[in-house]
């Protein structure tokens, strides 16, 4: 039987946002974090466009890169495969930071693509995120995992996230189905002059006591203050293992955590084992824990530091400088991939007529 | 201002700042005395690459070992060469680092650890696997650091290095020093796959990328990096994305590269100016005292120069001396 919804588009466009440099970070040395090489994620956006074309997905707009992404894969294209939808590149000069995510977002958006699919870790998807959020998109992401610490992208085989964004993109499965509803945490600056700033993270927002950002990541307990989590689950790696542990937050849950940490061992409530990094399971002194309630801007106690967003210290404040979160419900949308391959099984989807 | 916020002291912040400040008014002078032709030979200089030297070497001692590039000035001044003996050095005169005979690609201070620049591209990291080899061998913790190019880290040479280096666990650490070109060849066209985090992976050592124009963060990856080396750990790799402010020779005319690309990196991508700029709106150091540290520095170019000039040639005499090393 074949009796799809309705007729697949025939312009169905995606956008694909492939970061070539996550997973590169001081973590591999430290905690012997993985890394996925490049040809790997080359393959992996081959795979998803494949089966996104066999969805009917006609066109792809692909980020440019310096990484190597972008010439490899023109290296497979110029051997004629036919089996993947037109590739356009974005029209964006590539700068080889997280401005080329930003920039990609934002022309993604534009182009009135039907769905993202992302490659990296949570840092690439909170640079999505963070562009969607500020313009009020409701243009939903796809995420494939190929980061360090992976809490929210999934780790799946993207020739099914290929195959439900096509399903999805071509207008097969209806959002109210193909979609879920996603929280993050907002974090505001204030300074005395009357600035701001302001920033998102998908995961995990926390505080530490450095007060500079280094190489970015993250991976002793001992500078952690506060943790601000929109969601934990304990089979998570990373930062937001440490609520997880506490008092596990769903998803699709109501609120978030907030965790206090003990700056000393002996001035703890609790002393907590866990995965904070790939192949880190440290001790980390717990000070108290408590929900956060959406829409509540909580004030962070400390008085100077570094705000980490989703793994990497992104931002530094001083005394003086009031720093907030917030924790929004319904803020971004995603491709519930399994959601969307049950309805593709249910309504027969995929299925066609014999040729006689 | 509330105590200081950098993992680093006072001291070490000073330190940091000064040697990135002499590397840069030590290229830029060479740059206009160049131009002037006062200089023999050829110079490749390191202004806009202060940060990646300076941050690494910060960490190292006497005992420890580097082999440098043809781009080889910084490493020099980071590792504690005498700037007056290396300017000698560069004029061609006695006094220099070599007594004149090396010129800008072979400056060394062996007793410093610092065992020459190299006009061989790629030529550094097999060197370095002999120095490390020496280093495990005496078991003092010592490391040996090896940089190159993006060009050079296509060299048989250097991907031999990354293996031998795994093979025997070797406290080497292979730092690229990755600015965008091979003397005028785009990364984009001369690297097949644009990641030494993947090159490294392919020889089994961990690789970290982090951007070289950030001191911070370069000191804090390659202090985790060398404190690995130390213990046992292996050899790693170290990725510093980066920019240079000049052409790849004195004289370059840069033409592959973009309208305003260095306008944009000067005003952009300036080790020096993010230093500066985070240092004092931090409240660690003061406006004053960099500028102190800046004085002092244009002092100490100027004294070199005086003094290189100044300084005789070698003669025909001393091409007889030096040729070999007594063991």
């Amino acid at each position: 039987m074949a009796h799809p919804l309705q007729p697949p588009a025939i312009d169905a466009c995606i956008g694909v946002i492939a970061n070539p440099v996550s997973a590169r970070d001081i973590r591999r040395v430290v905690a012997n974090a993985g890394n996925l090489q490049i040809t790997d994620r080359v393959n992996i956006v081959l795979r998803l466009l494949q089966a996104a074309r066999a969805a009917g997905v006609a066109r792809a707009l692909l980020m440019p890169d310096r990484g190597g992404i972008r010439a490899l894969l023109e290296r497979h294209l110029k051997r004629g495969d036919t089996t993947l939808p037109q590739i356009d590149w974005l029209d964006m000069e590539p700068s080889s930071t997280v401005e080329d995510t930003f920039t990609a977002t934002r022309l993604l958006q534009r182009a009135g693509v039907s769905a993202i699919v992302v490659l990296g870790g949570d840092g690439t998807h909170r640079a999505v995120v963070r562009v969607l959020h500020a313009a009020g998109s409701t243009l939903p992401i796809a995420g494939l995992s190929t980061g360090t610490n992976n809490a929210f992208p999934e780790m799946r085989e993207p020739t099914i996230t290929g195959l439900a964004t096509g399903l999805y993109a071509t207008g097969r499965i209806a959002p109210d189905e193909a979609l879920l509803p996603n929280k993050l945490v907002e974090v505001r600056i204030d300074d005395a002059e009357g600035r701001t700033r302001q920033d998102v993270a998908i995961v995990d927002a926390v505080i530490t006591h450095d007060r500079s950002v280094g190489a970015r990541a993250l991976w002793k307990t001992g500078s952690l203050a506060a943790a601000y989590l929109a969601f934990c689950e304990p089979e998570a790696i990373g930062l937001s293992s440490i609520g997880a542990l506490l008092q596990p937050v769903g998803r699709q849950e109501r609120g978030g955590l907030a965790v206090q940490l003990a700056v000393r061992s002996e001035d703890a409530l609790t002393l907590l084992r866990a995965p904070i990094a790939p192949g880190l399971v440290l001790p980390v002194p717990i000070a108290g824990w408590q929900r956060l309630v959406p829409d509540e801007p909580l004030p962070v106690q400390q008085q100077a530091g570094t705000v980490a967003l989703d793994g990497e210290r992104e931002l530094s404040f001083e005394p003086g400088q009031r720093v907030s979160v917030t924790l929004r419900e319904g803020a971004f949308r995603t491709l519930d991939v399994a959601r969307c391959m049950a309805v593709a099984a249910r309504d027969g989807l995929l299925r066609t007529s014999p040729t006689p | 201002m509330a105590g200081n916020p950098f993992p680093q002291s006072k001291e070490q912040l000073l330190q940091a700042y000064r040697t990135m400040r002499t590397i840069r008014e030590f290229e830029e002078r060479l740059h206009i005395d160049f131009a002037r032709g006062d200089i023999p030979g050829f110079v490749h200089l390191y202004a806009g690459e202060e940060a990646a030297g300076t941050g690494i070497m910060m960490h190292l001692g006497d005992g420890d070992r580097i082999a440098s590039t043809h781009r080889g000035h910084g490493h020099c001044i980071a590792k504690g060469v005498d700037v007056v003996a290396m300017m000698k050095e560069i004029y061609g005169k006695k006094g220099g680092s070599c007594e004149g005979k090396g010129g800008s690609m072979h400056i060394a201070d062996l007793g410093l650890g610092m065992m020459g620049a190299n006009g061989i591209l790629g030529a550094g990291a097999p060197l370095v696997c002999g120095a490390a080899l020496a280093a495990k061998f005496r078991g003092k913790g010592e490391v040996a650091i090896s940089f190159v190019g993006d060009g050079a880290s296509n060299q048989g040479t250097f991907l031999e290095s990354l293996n031998l280096a795994a093979v025997w666990n070797l406290p080497a650490i292979f730092v690229v020093e990755n600015n965008g070109y091979a003397e005028s060849t785009s990364r984009d066209y001369g690297v097949a796959v644009d990641s030494y985090v993947d090159r490294a992976a392919g020889f089994g050592l961990p690789g970290v990328t982090v951007d070289g124009t950030d001191f911070f963060a370069v000191h804090e990856a390659a202090g985790e990096i060398i404190a690995r080396a130390r213990k046992g750990g292996g050899p790693a790799l170290l990725e510093c994305k980066m920019v240079r402010f000049h052409g790849h020779f004195e004289g370059d005319a840069q033409t592959y590269r973009a309208p305003g690309e260095n306008e944009h990196n000067r005003e952009h991508n300036d080790c020096l100016k993010k230093f500066s700029a985070a240092v004092t709106s931090a409240g660690v150091l003061s406006a004053d005292e960099l500028k102190a540290i800046d004085r002092e520095v244009l002092g100490l170019i100027e004294r070199a120069v005086t003094e290189a000039k100044a300084a005789p040639q070698p003669t025909a005499a001393d091409l007889l001396t030096d040729v070999y090393v007594k063991y």
